[in-house]
């Protein structure tokens, strides 16, 4: 009898336990992984990628949107038009509203530009609005921005995460409960656990979003991560999963797996300021040292691309060099006993273990440059002394890292930049492209700039990071690409 | 009494100013300030310097300190760099999550301990002691991290009994939040367990081997009252010690288990604060942290004179 009863009530536990969330969930909502929580939801204020992938085209949008293919599309600017390419007129989509309910006018995107431009405000980055000189207010639904020069990325920066339109009675809760135009209003924000967005059913694109609510769950561990999709507390993980468990899971019938492209190139960076890599022969020594396919397969799974340049594989102007370089120990060898270290030469590499892909990829790099007779010893560091050692004080003599922005061709232009490549002639050509609108002799001068890259081997282009995202199987419309870092959900839905 | 708990009280402000001092030292000593992580690699130099500024990091460390220390007086913490929401708040937001998750390991720490600990004592040197001393010698040896990984791929992925992380909430009644504590007190409890087994079972057997306990015996009172109430109450002093010190333990390892199990607690609060280098909020958290663990070592020494009326406070 008393067995009895001890079974009955094991039974209805075993029952309540069973029923969780999981089971419980709407089929409009979507549950998604995030690795890391964003430092604020403001997008004026900071650029990490963990808030651009929460809000940017979610919440907020700009006049111009990079589309899931990298294309410029218009989006809250319906149109515009240029005839110099220093006056653009855009035209703004009528019966847009925010958030709040007012609708979206030119003196809306006047406040947000004049803002941005204003060193008081922080905007993290002023750079890309350096050009322009004057915003005029034509009317409710026109606004002209003249610039001082020409400027190549003007159309790019207006679609970029520090260019979102958010009304100006919003500005003092940007970074806790930001207002936008976006497919989802914000909901709630339970600190270190979610971020829950509503939709938004006065959304300008006809028939979007398609979900209802979307819940953004801050799981750093990957191990966790993959336990929690497996369990099917989570539908889908956009960024937090490495290839090791993206493999495991392609096996997996519940799950899809896409592998895409993203502007995210990872680099062997080299001090450019200091011996011995101040000597362009060393540099070339580095490059022709390291077997990038080894590389990739051992740190990456062999997933992603092998790069030969700084231009990802998603921008218009890539050229594929990867062979221009190629794997090469006894030139190599040859090279470093011209510039003078024929026994080679003791070195430090430097990397965070935040990207488990640059440890994975420095273990590699070891053993490959010992063999060239290089020394390297690898040395693990937390992300904010990397951030301040390596990238603000170029302390360094290796580091390897992943550089996510888009048109970051720029940063080899900087002498002042952490690689301390200072070389005029790029800096000339770099600037003449950003002067020239012409396709044609824009992508001729791209196309050059990659080739003194390669010549001058300022780092070791190793690949690009793939874009890894893992979802339930009838999960429908995720980007394949990340030509931006956004997590764009508006055309998401589950297939019914 | 009175004397020994103003000088306690004393031991404790003393304390927690050395530790808001070091905490303050030495996250301003490590490389990397707020400014430059929250701006990363793709913001402008002057945008960091903008920042820094409006942080009010460029002001000497001393003032900075003396600052944040009169405001603490007035009971204001201050604000997080990396939430924009009073520091206090945060704290107390995270609160229901690590109360009652340290409150149910504890629970199941004891109940475990106590009676393992006793068992393999009056089992010395046969089989029952070895089988709970291989036990908890896997305890001690399995890391928490490692045990919370297993558990949830047992309960959540194998037998979907259990979400697999996260935490539901008090709002919707008391069973569910219950049971997304329930895996992370497990593996925090249970393996902080074993060390206390071990304490248990050693003070229990220099008990036994007391002349009173064999009196007892040869009087032929019962083996439940021999040990219930003449070896255990005797065998405590050491065992509460030592459950004092796995206490302060089961809040240093909720720091891994809160990430583990996705839990928004004040372990992942520290942790991602130290990482995002905010301070205010690194500074709370360690003051909040060493309070109580001040307070559950003050407890420790109330209990004392609990269980040894022969032991005074001067």
């Amino acid at each position: 009898m008393r067995q009895a009863v001890a079974l009955r009530v094991l039974a209805s536990l075993a029952l309540t336990l069973a029923l969780g969330p999981a089971a419980a969930r709407a089929q409009g909502t979507l549950v998604v992984q995030n690795s890391t929580e964003p430092p604020g939801l403001d997008l004026t204020a900071t650029p990490a990628s963990a808030t651009a992938g929460v809000v940017l085209y979610n919440i907020q949008e700009c006049l111009v949107k990079v589309d899931r293919h990298g294309k410029l599309v218009p989006w809250l600017a319906e149109r515009w038009n240029t005839t110099d390419n220093r006056n653009y007129t855009f035209f703004l989509k009528r019966g847009v509203r925010f958030h709040n309910g007012r609708e979206l006018r030119a003196a809306d995107v006047k406040y947000v530009f004049d803002r941005a431009m204003n060193p008081e405000t922080k905007h993290p980055y002023p750079g890309y609005y350096a050009a322009i000189g004057d915003i005029i207010v034509r009317d409710d639904y026109t606004i002209t921005f003249a610039l001082k020069s020409l400027n190549a990325n003007f159309l790019l920066n207006l679609a970029r995460q520090g260019s979102v339109i958010y009304p100006r009675e919003a500005v003092d809760t940007l970074k806790s409960e930001p207002i936008g135009t976006g497919p989802f209003r914000f909901a709630e924000w339970v600190r270190g656990d979610r971020i829950v967005l509503a939709r938004n059913p006065e959304y300008h694109a006809k028939g979007l979003p398609k979900l209802d609510k979307v819940v953004f769950r801050f799981i750093p561990d990957p191990n966790a991560t993959l336990a929690a999709l497996k369990a099917g507390d989570v539908d889908a993980s956009l960024f937090g999963l490495g290839p090791e468990h993206a493999q495991e899971l392609q096996k997996d019938p519940r799950f899809q797996v896409i592998v895409g492209d993203t502007t995210n190139d990872v680099i062997l960076a080299m001090n450019n300021s200091r011996k011995p890599y101040a000597d362009v022969r060393v540099r070339r020594a580095i490059t022709h040292a390291i077997n990038k396919a080894d590389v990739l397969k051992g740190a990456m799974f062999g997933m992603g691309r092998i790069l030969g340049s700084n231009v990802d594989p998603l921008n218009p102007y890539f050229v594929d060099l990867a062979g221009a370089m190629p794997y090469d120990p006894a030139k190599a060898k040859k090279l470093l006993a011209e510039a003078g270290y024929p026994n080679g030469f003791e070195t430090v590499l430097k990397v965070s273990p935040q990207y488990d892909y640059t440890v994975r990829s420095g273990e590699i790099i070891v053993d490959q440059l010992q063999k060239v007779g290089v020394r390297v010893k690898l040395e693990q560091i937390e992300w904010g002394q990397w951030i301040a050692r390596v990238w603000r004080e170029a302390d360094y003599d290796l580091t390897i890292i992943g550089h996510a922005e888009a048109w970051d061709i720029s940063n080899y232009a900087n002498p002042k930049y952490y690689f301390r490549y200072d070389n005029p002639k790029f800096q000339e050509l770099f600037q003449k492209s950003e002067v020239t609108l012409e396709d044609k002799a824009r992508r001729e001068l791209y196309l050059q700039l990659q080739r003194m890259l390669v010549e001058d081997a300022p780092a070791v282009w190793l690949f690009m990071h793939p874009r890894l995202v893992v979802a339930k199987k009838g999960l429908q419309g995720l980007w394949k690409d990340l030509p931006i870092p956004s997590a764009d959900l508006s055309e998401v839905a589950w297939t019914k | 009494m009175r004397r020994y708990v103003l000088r306690r009280v004393a031991t404790l402000v003393a304390t927690l100013v050395f530790v808001s001092v070091l905490v303050f030292v030495v996250i301003r000593v490590l490389p990397g300030d707020p400014a430059l992580i929250i701006m990363g690699t793709e913001g402008s130099p002057e945008a960091v310097v903008r920042l820094r500024e409006a942080l009010g990091l460029n002001r000497p460390l001393a003032v900075q300190y003396a600052d944040w220390l009169r405001r603490a007086l007035a009971g204001d913490l201050g604000v997080s760099i990396q939430y924009d929401v009073p520091v206090s708040r945060l704290i107390l937001s995270r609160l229901p999550l690590t109360l009652p998750l340290m409150l149910m390991a504890a629970t199941l720490m004891l109940l475990t301990a106590l009676p393992l600990g006793l068992y393999a004592a009056t089992r010395h040197r046969r089989v029952g002691d070895y089988a709970a001393m291989v036990l908890s010698q896997v305890g001690i040896a399995v890391p928490s991290f490692w045990a919370g990984l297993l558990l949830i791929l047992l309960f959540s992925v194998r037998l979907g009994w259990v979400q697999s992380g996260g935490f539901a909430g008090w709002a919707g009644g008391v069973w569910p939040g219950v049971r997304s504590l329930l895996l992370p007190a497990v593996a925090l409890g249970l393996f902080q367990a074993a060390v206390l087994v071990r304490a248990t079972r050693s003070s229990v057997l220099d008990v036994l081997r007391e002349d009173y306990v064999r009196t007892a015996r040869a009087k032929g009172v019962s083996e439940v009252l021999v040990l219930g109430k003449h070896t255990l109450r005797n065998a405590l002093i050491p065992i509460v010690t030592v459950a004092g010190i796995q206490l302060g333990q089961l809040m240093a390892g909720s720091i891994i288990l809160e990430s583990v199990f996705a839990l928004p607690g004040i372990g992942r609060l520290a942790l991602g604060a130290i990482t995002a280098r905010d301070l205010p909020v690194v500074q709370g958290v360690t003051l909040f942290v060493a309070s109580c663990i001040v307070l559950i070592n003050f407890a420790v020494d109330l209990l004392y004179g609990v269980l040894d009326p022969r032991i005074r406070y001067e």
